[in-house]
């Protein structure tokens, strides 16, 4: 096996980033898929237009995966067509890895590390500390997940080949959405306190009460969360509404 | 501000998700070009904490955060006083967010169109490298048009909007917490459920209970 070169490596790499760029309900990342690997085909199958574009075609066909897992699709594959792996084996291996790359990556991703980003940077900000302090820290704790999570796929995929589904599930990464679970619980009941104080602490008096009834309100929004949220929407949408129609009246 | 719109768009599912379309970062984002970035970063908070549920999951629909945080932020700074803006900033964010999340599912369909109508036919490297970044401008242009438009129609209503009650003030800082608090919960109760998990989020809560009150 030859060694993925950097300037391939950086090629999928930046394509990957475009991965859902054509995004849509019938082959959902499938073009992004095909244009995420053009670089890896058009090298080797130079000057042959007929299996290049048959190639092309194949690859731009359903697929779907979290984004950032998906460079570990990006560098199997091309490892496969390196190694000359048949169109059964690369579709039937295409199908096999959707699954686990995606309810890995929604889990850790979405689930918890976004939420936990959130969190840690909006407790600082409503205890007072500068917008941008914030979004920064958000930013910088977010997209070093993020990128981690690009460049140790593109690795993984080209190191393990068709063998990527059983590295994964072997992986520390794995166990990385459990093991962040308790700090998020935390992190999010954190940032209660502060909003209270932000919104609706009482001037003078204690806050604890009001931080009691916020956590009764949270506690509802955890048992029964279909119902508060749209309650929340159709609330603050109402409110909004009535608001502007009050303040007009009195203009 | 429309640029900006079309741009955040454009990172928050077609190019590259580095959440800089997250109404944490979009809110005093939009808030720093039009002059008042902490107003537009709670806007963006208080969106970011009812929005944050919504999990860009396969198919599923969720809000275009990127044009909605700019909304809000717009609102936001543009209303007086302050209480009062933020419900309206969050209320024009909430409807923007589920204006975007239909112009998405709408381009979803058209992108069918754009990339996947040559499904199974063999296809040039440039043909698909073409039909890719097609797709990619139609996001851009929708999230563009998108902002436009919400931008313009909170211009149209909040040269209307002032001097509101001190009781709307106060109802709108109520309205808010109870919305905040509420957000919390639900985004907890999705993301992970548990014993261990509402301990977790009181012990939380305590800590920062006896932070918080240490540092007022």
């Amino acid at each position: 096996m030859a060694a993925l070169n950097r300037q391939l490596r950086l090629r999928f790499l930046l394509r990957s980033l475009m991965i859902q760029g054509s995004w849509n309900y019938r082959t959902m990342q499938g073009g992004g898929l095909g244009f995420a690997l053009v670089p890896m085909l058009r090298k080797l199958y130079g000057q042959d237009r007929e299996a290049l574009n048959a190639s092309v075609g194949r690859h731009a066909g359903f697929f779907n995966a979290h984004p950032y897992l998906a460079t570990v699709a990006i560098t199997a594959l091309a490892r496969m067509e390196e190694e000359g792996a048949t169109v059964d084996q690369i579709e039937r291996f295409k199908s096999a890895l959707v699954s686990p790359l995606g309810s890995l990556g929604d889990r850790l991703v979405w689930a918890r590390w976004r939420p936990l980003c959130v969190f840690v940077a909006l407790v600082p900000f409503l205890a007072g500390a500068p917008w941008w302090a914030a979004t920064c820290l958000f930013l910088i704790l977010y997209n070093a997940m993020q990128m981690s999570m690009r460049i140790w796929g593109l690795r993984l995929g080209w190191h393990e080949g068709r063998d990527v589904g059983r590295a994964l599930m072997s992986s520390r990464l794995r166990r990385l959405p459990d093991r962040l679970t308790i700090p998020l619980a935390i992190a999010g009941g954190a940032v209660l306190p502060p909003l209270v104080l932000a919104f609706g602490g009482p001037s003078g008096a204690s806050p604890i009460p009001v931080i009691g009834i916020a956590l009764v309100l949270a506690a509802l929004g955890y048992s029964r969360p279909t119902t508060a949220r749209r309650a929340v929407t159709v609330g603050i949408v109402a409110a909004s509404i009535i608001l502007v129609g009050l303040e007009m009246t009195v203009w | 501000m429309a640029l900006l719109g079309g741009l955040l768009g454009l990172d928050g599912i077609s190019c590259v998700q580095s959440m800089v379309a997250r109404p944490i970062v979009a809110g005093p984002l939009a808030g720093l070009v039009i002059g008042d970035p902490v107003a537009g970063m709670w806007a963006g908070a208080l969106l970011e904490l009812v929005s944050l549920k919504q999990l860009p999951i396969g198919a599923n629909r969720h809000w275009d955060t990127g044009p909605a945080a700019v909304a809000a932020a717009v609102a936001a700074s543009t209303v007086s006083p302050a209480g009062t803006a933020l419900v309206v900033g969050v209320g024009f964010g909430a409807l923007v967010g589920w204006a975007g999340s239909w112009s998405i599912h709408a381009m979803r369909h058209l992108n069918a169109q754009v990339v996947a109508s040559q499904v199974g036919r063999p296809m040039a490297p440039y043909e698909l490298d073409f039909r890719h970044l097609v797709a990619m401008t139609i996001d851009f242009v929708r999230a563009v048009l998108l902002t436009l438009t919400a931008v313009l129609c909170v211009l149209v209503v909040t040269p209307h909007v002032g001097g509101a009650p001190q009781s709307a003030v106060t109802f709108s800082a109520v309205a808010l917490l109870v919305a905040a608090a509420a957000a919390l919960g639900v985004v907890i109760g999705t993301m992970a459920r548990g014993r261990v998990v509402v301990i977790a989020f009181g012990v939380g809560v305590l800590i920062s209970t006896v932070v918080t009150l240490w540092l007022r």
